[in-house]
């Protein structure tokens, strides 16, 4: 059975209301070396993302029920993050550290937010079309130099031939 | 392959065989079990033995045994191919020692701290994850103070009680001209210190000596390395009261030592601020306690006007408890200390 006061995670996070997500503002007050908003650098013509504002956050642990610390062995560092006015949540376990969870999840949490609110003209769709088209561009260079070259075979072939012959004799 | 997994647990015995035998009959009949699918049969194997944290077990253990450190950062593909005999094995074999309440960290025998991969051996203590803020709040001070000491070479740290080594690694390497001296008065911790201290190629920096700071003079023997920028120390703060009804996990293979901080879990932390004044220049020390302690070390620290020490500051840790604290020479915000209180005591051994 599981320790009673582990946080079960709720199932539909998309739902608004208070339900068993009290504003964990206690736990952001006081951060460690901590959880400064994440930027992310911008390409050249492209403004950075913006960085999340933790008023609008909410995060959520595994907490051991009592004090928690030496008296507990907790390896269950998942952290999940929500972003309340979108109602976006990401669940960060890509790392043992808690800490570096919760960069993580800020990070993706970013990212997702400006999709949300950006679509189309997100960075990460713009960088997507970006590299779709840097590699339409190697594809259609590509075919280019290789029909050059099959040309360029050609007349060196057909120049080769005796006069009289049928040029283009064998590939 | 069921029989390779049933020969491993017909010789251990019968008494979790029931747990198995019910799990067999779940099993795909095809027989190839993918990552995700014995997790999830671990997993509620674990819920029926009453383990704590069953998905999580479940999950690092598959995780090292397929060489990542959390399921999550395993590639989905990874995690839906068939898994290889030898591979089932070593999921049996760590699970097993999951079913007799072993920690994971020692199971795997190894745990991250701070970005650092470090060695786990029963019955050193394991780094707790509030401990990284302690280690945050450290780095921070020693930003935003530059101890005189960096002209020869970084602030010089004192740790009581390494366990692991885990603060003073991490401290190590993230302030590349720090020193540290590390204590504790567990063998087998002062040699896995070592032992990580090597393996993270830090052993130049680092002091490990063993002892115990309960004991009288001990400070002594720290004399001869000079008086140090900052102490820092997770000491073991755990009411002796409340030994009995920690967790097996904890209680069975966890150095008791490492712990128990008796009367009020206050013992080990007010031999670390008696001794503090003889080695501390004036950074200060910042400690790792229970909830209960800013209260009672504020208080103890009004009956001892003798040490000049203040409880300057208490920090939450990321679950909202108040878990950490900073304590001061009294009158010094920093820079050179008015002469006030006496420097240093030449060294007098007792006895």
């Amino acid at each position: 059975m599981s320790a009673p006061g582990l946080s079960r995670l709720p199932g539909r996070l998309s739902r608004a209301g208070p339900g068993p997500w009290g504003r964990r503002l206690a736990a952001l007050l006081s951060p460690g070396a901590g959880v400064a908003p994440v930027q992310v650098a911008g390409k050249k013509d492209h403004p950075a993302l913006l960085p999340l504002d933790e008023g609008e956050l909410e995060e959520q642990f595994v907490k051991g029920h009592g004090p928690g610390g030496q008296a507990t062995n907790k390896t269950s560092n998942c952290v999940v993050l929500k972003h309340v006015p979108s109602g976006l949540v990401v669940k960060c376990h890509q790392t043992r550290s808690v800490d570096q969870n919760r960069k993580l999840a800020r990070k993706i949490l970013q990212e997702k937010v400006d999709i949300f609110y950006n679509g189309e003209n997100s960075l990460a769709y713009r960088e997507k079309r970006e590299a779709e088209k840097k590699k339409q561009e190697r594809k259609k260079r590509a075919k280019e130099t290789l029909e050059k070259k099959k040309l360029l075979k050609e007349l060196w072939e057909s120049s080769k031939s005796a006069p009289g012959e049928t040029p283009g004799g064998s590939a | 392959m069921l029989r390779v997994l049933l020969s491993g647990l017909g010789r251990r015995g019968g008494t979790r065989g029931w747990a198995f035998r019910s799990w067999r009959c779940r099993l795909p009949q095809a027989g190839l079990l993918s990552a995700t699918e014995l997790v999830q049969e671990w997993t509620a194997v674990f819920e029926k033995r009453g383990i704590p944290e069953a998905r999580e077990s479940s999950e690092y253990i598959m995780a090292h045994v397929l060489g990542a450190k959390t399921f999550q950062s395993l590639r989905p593909a990874l995690r839906r191919q068939p898994l290889t005999p030898g591979q089932l094995q070593c999921i049996q074999e760590l699970s097993s020692r999951r079913l007799q309440r072993v920690p994971v960290q020692y199971i795997l025998g190894e745990w991250d701290f701070q970005g650092l991969n470090l060695k786990m051996a029963p019955p050193v203590f394991i780094p707790r994850p509030e401990t990284e803020e302690l280690v945050g709040w450290v780095l921070e001070e020693a930003a935003q103070r530059p101890s005189a000491g960096e002209a020869q070479g970084g602030p010089l740290i004192l740790e009581v009680g390494c366990g692991s080594g885990a603060i003073s690694l991490s401290l190590l390497h993230q302030l590349p001209q720090s020193r540290v001296i590390a204590v504790d008065k567990g063998e087998a911790a002062v040699c896995l210190t070592r032992e990580n201290a090597q393996r993270l190629h830090l052993q130049d920096r680092i002091q490990i000596i063993p002892l115990d700071v309960t004991l009288e003079g001990s400070w002594a023997h720290l004399l001869p390395w000079g008086p140090v920028d900052l102490i820092v120390s997770n000491p073991p703060y755990v009411f002796h009261q409340d030994m009995e009804q920690l967790a097996p996990e904890i209680r069975s293979y966890e150095d008791p030592a490492a712990l128990d901080g008796r009367e009020k879990g206050m013992d080990i932390i007010v031999h670390i601020l008696a001794l503090a004044p003889r080695l501390l220049k004036d950074s200060g020390i910042f400690l790792e306690v229970d909830p209960r302690h800013p209260e009672l070390v504020g208080s103890w620290l009004q009956g001892r006007p003798d040490l000049s020490l203040d409880l300057v500051a208490v920090r939450r840790d990321f679950c909202g408890r108040p878990r950490f604290l900073h304590i001061r020479r009294s009158g010094s915000p920093g820079g050179c200390p008015v002469g006030a209180w006496p420097g240093p005591q030449p060294a007098r051994v007792p006895g």
